[in-house]
């Protein structure tokens, strides 16, 4: 189980409040760094809750469906500007972010995706991505400022970064048809 | 299992027997010919620049000193550079892949009709003086429009130099299922990968310069045009480097009777290097103004990421020497060191490369630190720092491995009267580059500057104290040229004169006992996803910050 003390640790380390200001006090540090870690950190512990509760994910996410629409509504909840804003006014959301995105969003990614079929995967890259990229014309293209935290300068760094991560999903994609996959795993 | 045992020693017995092929061969011996050319004239606008420095000659008015020094520098680190690394990797390629294919000759040639378009359109600019700019022409110098069209070309030309590989291993890829890459052609993915994600940022950078050298548009952004450079100039002089270390890892263990000290370890060298290396571009903006304290500090720790594969080689080289030396017969801590081959200039020429990383190393690791910086930044220590990682490192690994690679591809034997002349060039070359480099070293501490001709400005007691110094660069400079000089005329002679024979292109083998390369190391889909994430967190930040809060920008300057 090294590796859910590993995703605690992290987990830990990430809420540290010194840690937490810092990653907040740039716009693409908070959504770009603190919260993917934060849903790494959820991956890192899942193999350990699945030991301990197997029963309770064989029952809620047998094929891998429920886990999936689970993490895209919660990773898709924070992408909204508003709840950025949020966090860090409001301590309750705060607290739910780093609850949620570990547990509502890190944990069930890792326990489906090895249980939905090619299809689904591709779905998901392909959503994720055009995603990303819509957001990347709205933080680039917003005349107005979208969090009152953060000024129009980070919110256009937070649009272009957008654009480099819905540009890596989809290279991603892309690349594993022309790669065998069975040739390098 | 075993079908794939007996295809391997089928291919190595055609390849014992017929050596290269023809057709590949000629594409490997027209890049390092041109190379070599290439180092010479580079080699001879160095020491005019050395002697120059020293104060002993006078430039006549129709040379000028910057003109000379663009050309030195472009001429040796990017020009040569590239041409010899491309002739290197195809006939690498070519061996342990057992052939080009037509396609891959075909993106070979193309790449060289790139690449030279690009060089002659440089260099013209050059020596027509409308391009006096240096090989980082940072704007708002600004040169003839066609220099910087050249160096489209140039970066054509490694895009198809590039995919030229690539299509070749993917094909090999798809002839030999479930087999991993071999280590030589491995390294040539990587290499050429990381290059081409260095040049798009030089790509960007010359697509916004040539509209303003048309005057097309006004101004430009200064600070971006040096961020995006130095995005493919940290880059490439990395590549060159990790070209040189394929040739460590790959063919020295062969040439000194050892085996490769361990595939995988050679294998994450070379992925670490792709996924972490381009955002160390910014170690050489230390001092640039428009850059947040805050993105300085974070790229200290991006640059020191990028000792780390080379740390991981040092370890290796040495394990591979000891086990060597101790098959041998060695004895004692150190025995091994005495067994080594040292009178074999394979052995000699990259082992001192080696060696001179070492300082080389450590200086560059000491460069990176702000304050540190502050007191060598653009001062000839830079310059010793980098004739002695490039112009030694590198250079001197490419001279090594021209002594097999070229009589491998003209089908001829290295005698024992070349191999003690190329024993008398490296020992020139590394005698001369520590007077050269020493003194530049030291002088630069001192307070004399780089890319600066000779002056004692107005004898100032401080200036005429630069100049014991200076006069030992010069005398580096001279022994280097004679180098320079003999080196040529041994690769020349290892291709049209050397007795014909077979010289067997050497490639390491496994330990019996080694454990199997796992296959995730050809996830190659997301090495490249990495390092365009790495790229990104690097870059986004301080350039969106360089175009939102950009000052005016600035019109062209021809201060030559
Ligand atoms: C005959 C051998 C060589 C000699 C005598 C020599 C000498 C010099 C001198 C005196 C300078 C100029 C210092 C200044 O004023 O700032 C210089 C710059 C430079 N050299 Fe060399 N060098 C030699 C070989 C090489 C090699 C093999 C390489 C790379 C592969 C190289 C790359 C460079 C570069 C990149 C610059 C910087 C140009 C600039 O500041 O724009 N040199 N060299
Ligand atoms: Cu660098």
């Amino acid at each position: 189980m090294r590796q859910a003390m590993y995703g605690l640790v992290l987990y830990v380390f990430l809420m540290l409040p010194p840690v937490a200001n810092l990653a907040e006090s740039v716009m693409t540090i908070h959504m770009h760094m603190q919260m993917p870690l934060f849903v790494i950190a959820g991956m890192l512990m899942t193999p350990f809750l699945k030991q301990q509760f197997p029963r309770f994910f064989a029952k809620w996410n047998s094929n891998g469906v429920p886990g999936i629409i689970l993490f895209m509504i919660v990773v898709i909840y924070w992408m909204i500007p508003r709840t950025m804003d949020e966090a860090l006014t409001i301590q309750a959301i705060e607290i739910f972010k780093f609850i949620s995105l570990p547990f509502l969003a890190g944990v069930p990614l890792r326990d489906s995706w090895k249980k939905i079929r090619l299809v689904g995967k591709n779905i998901i890259f392909v959503t994720l991505s055009v995603i990303c990229g819509f957001m990347a014309w709205l933080y680039i293209f917003s005349p107005e400022q979208l969090c009152n935290n953060y000024l129009i300068v980070e919110q256009i760094t937070l649009g272009w970064a957008f654009l480099f991560l819905a540009l890596s999903i989809m290279i991603y994609f892309v690349q594993q048809f022309f790669v065998d996959r069975s040739e390098c795993e | 299992m075993e079908t794939a045992v007996l295809k391997e020693t089928f291919m190595d017995k055609t390849n014992k027997k017929l050596g290269v092929n023809p057709e590949d061969a000629l594409v490997s011996k027209v890049y390092l010919s041109l190379a070599f050319i290439l180092l010479l004239v580079g080699g001879t606008l160095g020491l005019l620049q050395g002697l120059n420095r020293a104060g002993l000659l006078q430039l006549p008015v129709w040379l000028n000193y910057y003109q000379i020094l663009t050309a030195h520098g472009i001429l040796l680190v990017v020009a040569f550079t590239t041409l010899f690394m491309t002739g290197y990797f195809y006939a690498g390629v070519s061996h342990t892949l057992g052939g080009l294919t037509s396609k891959a000759r075909k993106f070979a040639w193309s790449a060289l009709a790139s690449l030279l378009v690009g060089t002659v359109m440089i260099m013209t600019t050059v020596v027509m003086g409308e391009a006096s700019v240096m090989y980082t022409f940072y704007p708002p110098m600004q040169a003839s429009p066609w220099f910087y069209i050249g160096l489209v070309f140039l970066a054509l030309g490694i895009w198809l130099a590039g995919t030229g590989v690539f299509v070749n291993a993917a094909s090999w890829k798809k002839a030999n299922r479930g087999q991993k890459l071999p280590l030589f052609s491995f390294f040539a993915v990587g290499g050429y990968l990381l290059l081409i994600l260095g040049s798009l940022g030089i790509t960007a950078e010359v697509l916004m310069l040539i509209p303003w050298a048309f005057g097309w548009t006004e101004t430009v952004n200064v600070m971006l045009s040096r961020t995006l450079f130095w995005a493919f100039g940290h880059t490439a002089v990395n590549v060159w480097y990790l070209v040189a270390v394929s040739a460590w890892y790959v063919a020295i263990p062969k040439i000194i009777g050892g085996k490769t000290f361990s595939d995988v370890l050679a294998r994450v060298v070379v992925i670490l290097s792709v996924i972490l290396n381009v955002p160390g571009g910014f170690h050489h903006q230390i001092i640039d103004p428009g850059i947040t304290q805050s993105v300085k500090f974070m790229h200290v720790f991006m640059s020191l990421s990028i000792a780390l594969p080379s740390l991981l080689t040092a370890f290796a080289m040495f394990a591979i020497f000891e086990r060597a030396g101790r098959k041998k017969g060695a004895t004692g801590l150190l025995g091994w060191f005495k067994k080594l081959p040292w009178k074999d200039v394979r052995f000699l020429a990259p082992m001192i490369a080696m060696i001179t990383f070492i300082p080389a190393g450590a200086g560059g690791i000491a460069q990176t630190n702000n304050q540190l910086n502050q007191t060598v930044h653009n001062s000839l220590w830079v310059v010793g720092h980098f004739h002695l990682t490039v112009g030694v490192t590198v250079a001197l690994t490419f001279f090594g491995i021209a002594y097999w690679l070229i009589p491998y591809l003209s089908k001829r034997v290295m005698t024992a009267r070349l191999n003690k002349l190329g024993l008398i060039q490296t020992w020139l070359w590394a005698i001369g580059m520590l007077f050269m480099s020493g003194s530049m070293h030291w002088v630069g501490l001192l307070g004399s500057p780089r890319r600066t001709s000779f002056s004692t400005y107005g004898d100032n007691a401080t200036a005429l104290s630069w100049d014991p110094y200076l006069m030992f660069l010069g005398i580096g400079g001279t022994l280097l040229f004679a180098g320079v000089v003999l080196m040529v005329y041994i690769v020349f002679h290892l291709m049209f004169r050397a007795p014909k024979g077979h010289t067997e292109f050497p490639i390491a083998e496994e330990e019996e006992n080694a454990s199997p390369t796992p296959k995730w190391t050809e996830r190659w889909g997301l090495w490249i996803v990495l390092a365009i994430a790495v790229i990104s967190m690097g870059y986004v930040i301080p350039i969106v910050d360089m175009i939102v809060n950009a000052p005016p920008g600035s019109p062209g300057f021809k201060t030559w």
